[in-house]
């Protein structure tokens, strides 16, 4: 037991050069594998919080918005019952014009954009909550044109940009990360050749005298996934940082906050950093016990 | 303890047989000289009795092992009861001599308690119980060889294979390894030892089994290495 462990410590000393590029490069591409998580992570945050607030919007004609504080006339009335009736929508609600330029004096307190707009420049709206936020547009096209509707605005096409612009994100530093394991996995499988090389005469005595293949192959196998877990903590230090240094910053920034949630270090440490141990693990497992199936008789 | 059995081997890179139809037993305990010119299938021989390959044709028998039959993973048991040297000793440059011989014990999974106990023993044996922290480098050829012998025999191996032990040396240096194996002999352990160092086998007077081409061309029970040659 001792000795198997005293041999893989010795093999990546020997080749200490190859081990830290091994590592390096484990290590990269199972931080690129974290941040894709954490991207696919804070999509879905992001899209449970626009969700939540996004809505159709049916906006009243000048007529309509100007006569009606409770939408009790028959054109508004008609409107909400047809669209509370409808089983795609979960909620209906009415803001009157009064209403909406009370809400747009509370968002653009002290901003001079207040002077130029009046009471008289807002739409009464209602504002339909989707049961499915995905079909909006179906309510959209059904309500469109109809008498009383000045237009129906979906919300949800509105975000879209984010959703795919945060989607690229992702898809990318998967993509590298794909690259980056596939380098980790030649680099792997290079090292082990290379040191089962090195101890070629050492493997040979070790079967002459009847060391099992465990013995033989062990530590070939301990070199590929301490190089693993080395790789995964090393991501794992990365990211944290990354995130301390970088997405805090950029996600309180003035562009971005309440635009995206942050990145929350218990997601990094108890879902991303499980994972990519487990993942450097397992990869580097298999990809040592290929090699040394396909490229070490011994 | 060892039985041949019509063996014939023949590499698949050749056409004429290293061995032919070779038929031999060797008693427990015996001491056995396999003698013959250079690629008459002594090497081969000793690689089949190791299970370094397997015979085309025939059985053999090692103790109670089928050594041909053997499914590989049955391999380390069969080998961790035999012993074997070589002509180039097959030392490891890095590590002591006592650490070369403690090598054969740790990398089978024997206690270190053993280990700490048994290597001194045999170093004791071979008469190197002085040079136990030298390295392989500050051995003469006959030192170096014993430690190889040493090795083979620290785990008490019923049979003792030796393919050309004194072809690297000098004449007396080679009486000194050919006391100590008659040493490891006498403990009961079975030496089939591949020489064509005609002095050797003449002046020990054992047995000898003479290969020719592949060949079995003779074995005398107390012979001396031949007339014709
Ligand atoms: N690995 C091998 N591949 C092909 N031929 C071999 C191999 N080893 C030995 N031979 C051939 O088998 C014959 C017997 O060789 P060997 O057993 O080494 O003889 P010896 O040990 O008596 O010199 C020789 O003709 C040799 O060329
Ligand atoms: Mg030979």
């Amino acid at each position: 037991m001792l000795f198997v462990w005293r041999e893989a410590f010795a093999g990546l000393r020997r080749n200490l050069t190859m081990s830290i590029a091994m590592v390096i490069t484990t290590a990269i591409s199972l931080g690129l594998l974290g941040a894709g998580l954490l991207a696919v992570r804070t999509i879905d945050r992001t899209e449970d919080l626009y969700y939540s607030l996004i809505a159709v919007q049916v906006a009243l004609d000048e007529p309509t918005s100007a006569a009606d504080p409770d939408c009790s006339s028959p054109v508004c009335a008609g409107l909400r019952d047809e669209l509370e009736a409808n089983p795609l929508v979960s909620g209906v609600e009415y803001e009157s014009r009064d209403a909406a330029f009370e809400r747009f004096q509370r968002i653009y307190a002290g901003q001079s954009i207040l002077q130029l707009v009046r009471p008289q420049s807002l739409p009464a709206t209602l504002r339909v909550t989707m049961a499915d936020p995905l079909r909006g547009t179906e309510i959209v096209e059904q309500f469109t044109g109809r008498p009383g509707v000045r237009n129906v605005v979906d919300q949800r096409s509105t975000v879209q940009d984010l959703f795919s612009f945060l989607g690229s994100v992702r898809n990318a530093t998967f993509g590298l990360a794909v690259v980056q394991a596939l380098a980790a996995l030649l680099l792997i499988s290079n090292t082990i050749q290379l040191s089962a090389f090195t101890r070629r005469t050492e493997v040979g005595i070790m079967r002459l005298v009847g060391a099992t293949r465990w013995y033989t192959q062990v530590p070939f196998l301990i070199e590929a996934v301490v190089t693993g877990l080395v790789g995964a903590v090393l991501a794992t230090g990365g990211l944290v940082l990354g995130k301390i240094f970088f997405l805090d910053r950029l996600l309180s920034g003035r562009l971005l906050a309440n635009t995206i949630p942050p990145v929350g270090m218990s997601d990094l440490l108890l879902y991303v950093a499980p994972v990519l141990v487990v993942v450097g693990a397992v990869i580097a497992t298999l990809t040592g016990y290929a090699t040394l199936r396909l490229y070490v008789r011994t | 303890m060892i039985r041949l059995e019509n063996v014939t081997k023949v590499y698949p890179t050749s056409t004429r047989p290293a061995l032919d139809d070779v038929s031999v037993e060797v008693e427990r305990g015996e001491f056995v000289f396999l003698i013959g010119p250079s690629g008459s299938g002594k090497s081969t021989l000793l690689r089949l009795l190791l299970r370094e390959d397997v015979p085309n044709e025939g059985n053999v028998w090692v103790a109670n092992w089928n050594v041909g039959r053997l499914a590989s993973r049955r391999v380390p048991r069969l080998r961790q009861r035999m012993g074997v040297v070589f002509q180039d000793f097959r030392l490891l440059p890095n590590k002591t001599v006592a650490e070369n011989v403690a090598f054969a014990l740790e990398v089978i999974g024997k206690p270190r308690h053993t280990i700490r106990t048994v290597v001194p023993e045999v170093l004791d044996l071979v008469n190197l119980a002085g040079k136990a922290d030298r390295m392989p480098s500050e051995l003469s050829g006959g030192e170096a060889q014993r430690v190889a012998i040493a090795r083979a025999f620290v785990n008490r191996p019923l049979v003792l294979l030796a393919d050309e032990p004194t072809g690297n040396l000098d004449p007396e240096t080679s009486t000194g390894i050919m006391t100590l194996l008659e040493r490891i002999n006498r403990t009961g352990t079975t030496v089939v030892m591949a020489t064509h160092d005609r002095q050797i086998v003449d002046s020990m007077r054992r047995r000898v089994v003479e290969l020719s081409s592949g060949k079995l061309a003779r074995d005398d029970s107390r012979g001396v290495y031949g007339t014709g040659r």
